[in-house]
């Protein structure tokens, strides 16, 4: 991969991430860490606090996290922990937990009560998607809603949550501006920066990540030639991969990553919350509805196995088609049930529509990276041809 | 182990050396002997691949590809009629599916704990004191293959070492060991959609009594190619002799690495 | 093929009651009921979970349960899990998964694809079933994901996957906040089931039954408290051993004649052995709490070996699914459905109040502490089994957490000055770690060396305690 100074820029700031959210706690502000796409940031936005997506760290070994936590949660999620245990986070006012997986969910108390946050809260999103899912979720956003006016002492009157809405889409708008210069062959911007930059954002206040996005945008559109050589286009699977390890590897091998259907890619930032109407009723569709995530039970309305995928992943067709996509990698961490579960058929619908997928479990430590090399070159010499 | 395959229009030579944790000198010192039996200069030779887990610690080797696709194009060439790998090294074991030009389809791999290699058998085939040379026939002598429920290695190691000390037979727990390790094996493989025939190659592929286990798991006939070591070296010097002809035919120079063995001194 | 030497199968388990002894045959026989059931095509069977709070209405339809988790159970007391799980595994499912779900989709699979029982069944196997009915609540995902991934194999099963939440334990508001929204969703997602039910039945619920289903369950709840109530008597008369069979009233027949039949039985059988003064352990010098996780249905023979070391278990709360009615501060309300939500949320925030009284408690923690003292417990127990998060994540911090709260043992040690000092000790606790049915992951031989150890540190509390 050609290092110039675009790629440099955004590195750059991704190694100072969570220095913005330590000034701004310094200023006085309120900063709340949350993991998850589920976690309703509109609302958190509102109410004046500042969102900031907590980070694990693949090359840190897992110590102190470890003599209050199980091994058997998801190890990504354990790191947080760790790090959080550590004190890494100490500039948060507090933490709050959706209702996503039962690696989260079972390890409430345990963050709760150890950590010095005084603000906690737990979103409770429902299992399923019915009409009365709906209204329970609603309820709950509400519940979320005095939960924050209490923490900074002032009511979140509509239009600041209609503002919030209109930020965040603005936000979204501009992420898929950036994944619109990946469709050229090869991408404008690779894989690696392209999650770099994310990552950067969902460590700035929303209207910061704005700015920073027009900016990583001109400098790439600057641009006359891609930093990557031409290689098989990857769609990478998956649920939270807050590294840059796993893309890093399949670019160096000589992939081309192109497209995502990962938390803190596509999932967190195609969906947009609908600005009219009422903002707790869209917020709770985008979140409930619009979010495609495994954590969500869609019933099989087809009445046929093929029926049902086609409705399940119905997205990752579709970013397949558009981003021209040549394989796929499903990256399933080890003791996560919801992708867990889902990895026969997934597998069964990549073969549907005719995309290779290679299906690696990981335990988010350092130290795999080289088994996981071997696996992802052998799948980019099977598809390159 | 490290080894190397010099083709020409068939295979030249080829050199089954050990493995080690220093490789370098070790690639060095196979080439070496390679280069000594097939009494070739080495700058007669046109292209390097090297493969393996100490792919990239060949020094003079021009491309690395991995053993998976290594392994499909060296066992095409050997047995054209093979569609399922199983490749069952003293490290790891891989399940490989390829289509009748050699070309990989789908493929497994355990790579993450002893018990799933032939380590498992060479561990406990030392705690009992014998050569992993004899470790096969003598499993193959049992009438009553012992059940070893263990799956980790080291309680494997533990659960035999008892059940000699209360008499049960030698050749039987050898055999049970066998079966422990085949089904882990059939296991793996039996994620990819098993056609025939089947190859086994790598050091496994010289333990008749693992063959035989492995056969009744997988229910199917199993070849062996005369060398199982080899295939691996093989296919890279295939993919080597491709990428040569393929540059001759683009009419394009192909970048190699300089012809110098290294003057390792051990110090 | 040379002959495998046949495994050695475990002893069969001593139990402390005959109540508990008599529930092998019964098992065997509402499975091989719902075999029989399937054959003759009459009723419907439906694969379901346990504590979903919903056997009422099935039962008021005469729908039969399939008890998915208990066939696994099964699978794995009888050591015959792990050609399921890997036949799971080579569908590309990670071992790392709940082993319950594994064996279950492993088994369904294999059914499908031979288009009859696989060889050796437990038992005769899983009937196939006509719908299926999930629900992973807060806290189990796979509950939510198992009978989805069973459908690839199954797609003309309909499945009705019922959403169940609760309102988590959170310090800063009390969950009456709340739990008007909550009650009324789940009695919406309850009334669905119903709905559903209808449909595959094509009968109508009939709600005078109902009511009396409802009603049955109520008393079964409390007479089950006030049976396991008794085990407070010193000896024990029954321990967890034998609760790990008691279970099976509680979780597969509620709402019938039969369990609450079981439980009047039981009740008297412990009242009796109390007034013999006949404990589960003849010697009892240790008093064990069952504190979390479920337990390892293969390797039940090492509560006897608790047994034999001076150690009773007089209660658990695995299983333990139950809690008294009359003691729940919930609404009344004539329709059973809205009662049954009520019961459901009353159950499950059943220790929030008295754990928002003590400072640094927390609901699990707070029963450990009631029932530390109202049992007399000496020492606790957890299990960890790998492939099981929903009950086995935070145990480690519920015993950090309690004995950072709660040190209840005055223990003479020698002070700094050399002279004897009563200081206040927490309670010892042990973590045994393997799984729920993966034998792969146990060993007889670890697992005995750490309960001798425990015992140790049991007898120096004993012998060293102030008074």
């Amino acid at each position: 991969m050609k290092i110039d100074e675009v790629y440099s820029m955004i590195e750059n700031q991704f190694n100072q991430y969570g220095s913005r959210a330590r000034q701004l706690r310094d200023e006085g502000r309120k900063v709340i860490g949350y993991v998850c796409s589920f976690v309703p940031l509109e609302m958190i936005t509102a109410s004046g606090a500042i969102p900031f997506r907590v980070r694990g760290n693949i090359q840190e070994p897992i110590t102190l996290g470890d003599t209050l936590l199980e091994t058997i949660v998801c190890p990504y999620y354990r790191s947080c922990f760790d790090l959080s245990i550590k004190g890494r986070y100490e500039f948060l006012s507090g933490l709050v937990i959706p209702h996503a997986c039962d690696s989260m969910v079972r390890s409430y108390s345990v963050w709760s009560y150890s950590l010095p946050y005084s603000y906690f809260h737990f979103v409770n999103v429902p299992t399923v998607c019915e009409e009365s899912s709906f209204e329970f979720f609603e309820e709950e956003l509400k519940n979320f809603k005095r939960s924050l006016e209490r923490l900074m002492g002032e009511p979140i009157e509509e239009e600041d949550l209609l503002k919030a809405i209109q930020l965040y889409n603005q936000n979204r708008e501009k992420i898929r501006t950036l994944y619109e210069l990946r469709k050229s062959d090869p991408p404008l911007l690779s894989g690696t920066e392209l999650m770099m930059a994310l990552t950067v954002g969902s460590g700035l206040p929303v209207d910061e990540s704005n700015v920073w996005f027009d900016r990583v945008i001109k400098a790439v559109k600057g641009r006359n030639a891609s930093p990557l050589i031409k290689g098989p286009r990857i769609l990478i699977d998956g649920a939270c991969i807050d590294h840059i390890e796993l893309v890093k590897l399949v670019e160096e091998l000589g992939g081309n990553v192109v497209a995502d259907t990962i938390c803190n890619g596509t999932r967190d930032s195609f969906p947009k919350t609908e600005e009219s109407g009422d903002p707790i009723r869209a917020l709770s569709r985008r979140y409930l509805d619009k979010l495609n995530c495994p954590k969500t039970y869609r019933a099989n309305k087809a009445g046929t196995f093929e029926g049902d995928i086609a409705s399940r992943f119905g997205d990752i067709g579709a970013y397949a088609k558009e981003f021209r996509v040549d394989g796929a990698i499903l990256y399933v961490y080890k003791y996560c049930d919801p992708f867990g579960f889902e990895v026969p058929a997934r597998k069964a619908y990549y073969e549907f529509i005719h995309v290779p997928m290679l299906h690696l479990e990981d335990t988010y430590s350092a130290g795999n990276l080289g088994q996981l090399r071997t696996r992802i070159q052998a799948f980019l010499e099977m598809i390159g041809g | 182990m490290t080894k190397v395959v010099i083709l020409k229009d068939g295979i030249l030579t080829f050199v089954i050396g050990p493995t080690g944790p220093e490789q370098r000198r070790l690639a060095n010192k196979v080439m070496e002997e390679a280069l000594k039996k097939a009494r070739l200069p080495f700058s007669e030779i046109q292209y390097i691949v090297s493969t393996g887990y100490g792919r990239i610690n060949v020094p003079f080797s021009d491309r690395q590809v991995t053993e998976i696709t290594c392994h499909a194009k060296g066992v095409s060439y050997l047995i054209p009629e093979a569609r399922t790998i199983i490749d069952i090294g003293g490290q790891d074991s891989k399940g490989i599916k390829i289509d009748r030009s050699g070309k990989v389809l789908d493929f497994v791999m355990n790579d993450k704990c002893a018990a799933g290699s032939g380590r498992f058998i060479e561990v406990i085939a030392d705690t009992l004191g014998i050569s992993l040379k004899e470790v096969g026939e003598l499993s193959l002598q049992s009438r009553h293959p012992a059940k070893i429920s263990n799956i980790c290695t080291i309680w494997a190691q533990q659960e035999v070492a008892a059940s000699l000390a209360q008499g049960v037979p030698l050749s039987d727990l050898l055999a049970g060991i066998h079966s422990s390790l085949a089904e882990r094996i059939g296991r793996m493989v039996s994620r990819l959609k098993i056609e025939k025939e089947i190859v086994v190659t790598g050091g496994g592929g010289k333990n008749r009594g693992l063959l035989r286990a492995l056969s009744e798991v997988l229910g199917e006939k199993l070849i062996v190619p005369e060398e199982p070591l080899i295939t691996g070296a093989l296919g890279a010097a295939l993919i080597a002799r491709e990428m040569v002809e393929g540059a001759k035919r683009d009419k394009m120079v192909l970048k190699t690495k300089e012809r110098q063995l290294e003057e390792i001194e051990i110090l | 093929m040379t002959e495998q030497q046949k495994e050695v199968k475990p002893r069969k388990r001593m139990t402390a009651t005959k109540a508990a002894a008599s529930i092998g045959p019964l098992v065997k026989e509402f499975i091989t009921e719902t075999l029989k059931a399937r054959a003759e095509g009459k009723q419907k069977l439906a694969y379901t979970f346990i504590v979903c709070h919903h056997e009422e209405i099935l039962r008021a339809m005469d729908v039969i349960p399939i008890w998915t988790e208990n066939f696994a159970g099964v699978c794995g007391a009888k050591r015959d899990a792990e050609r399921f799980l890997q036949r799971a595994e080579s569908l590309g499912l990670s071992r790392s998964l709940c082993t319950y779900a594994l064996c279950g989709i492993g088994f369904d699979q294999w059914r499908e694809e031979l288009g009859e029982m696989p060889p050796d069944s437990p038992w005769g196997g899983m009937a196939r079933p006509d719908f299926m009915i999930s629900s992973g609540q807060i806290l189990c995902d796979p509950r939510s994901k198992w009978y989805q991934a069973s459908q690839q194999f199954m797609p003309d099963v309909p499945i009705y996957n019922i959403d169940l939440p609760y309102p988590l334990f959170q310090r800063d508001q009390d969950h009456r906040e709340v739990w008007g929204y909550y009650h009324k969703y789940i009695v919406k997602q309850l009334r669905g089931l119903v709905a559903f039910v209808e449909e595959q039945t094509k009968k109508k619920m009939d709600y005078d039954r109902l009511r009396e289903l409802v009603d049955l369950s109520d008393r079964t709840w409390n007479l089950i408290d006030e049976t396991y109530r008794l085990r407070k008597a010193v000896p024990c008369p029954m321990g967890t051993g034998d609760a790990m069979n008691t279970m099976v009233p509680i979780c597969f027949m509620m709402a019938t004649q039969k369990a609450y039949d079981f439980f009047v039985e039981l009740k008297k059988e412990l009242e009796e052995k109390i007034a013999r003064g006949e404990g589960e352990v003849e010697n009892e010098k240790y008093r064990l709490m069952w504190g979390g996780g479920l337990p390892a249905w293969y390797a039940l023979n090492d509560f006897n070996y608790f047994n034999s070391k001076g150690a009773s278990f007089p209660v658990e709360t695995t299983y333990r699914m139950v809690a008294p009615l009359y003691e729940m501060d919930i609404p009344e309300t004539r329709d059973p459905i809205e009662h049954l939500a009520w019961r459901w949320l009353g159950y499950w925030t059943f220790w929030y109040d008295k754990a928002r009284k003590r400072p640094g408690s927390e609901p699990d923690v707070e029963r450990l502490i009631n029932w530390i003292e109202e049992y007399k417990i000496d020492g606790i127990v957890m299990h960890e089994a790998f492939s099981c998060r929903t009950w086995h994540v935070g145990l480690i911090w519920q015993l950090h957490q309690l004995g950072k709260i709660y040190k209840p043992i005055p223990l003479y040690v020698v002070g700094k000055d050399g002279k004897k000092e009563v200081v206040m000790k927490e309670l010892p606790s042990l973590i045994l770690e393997s799984d729920i049915i993966d034998i792969t992951s146990y060993s007889e031989v670890d697992t005995r060396n750490k309960i001798d150890a425990f015992i140790e540190t049991l007898e120096s509390y004993r012998v060293n305690r102030a008074y």
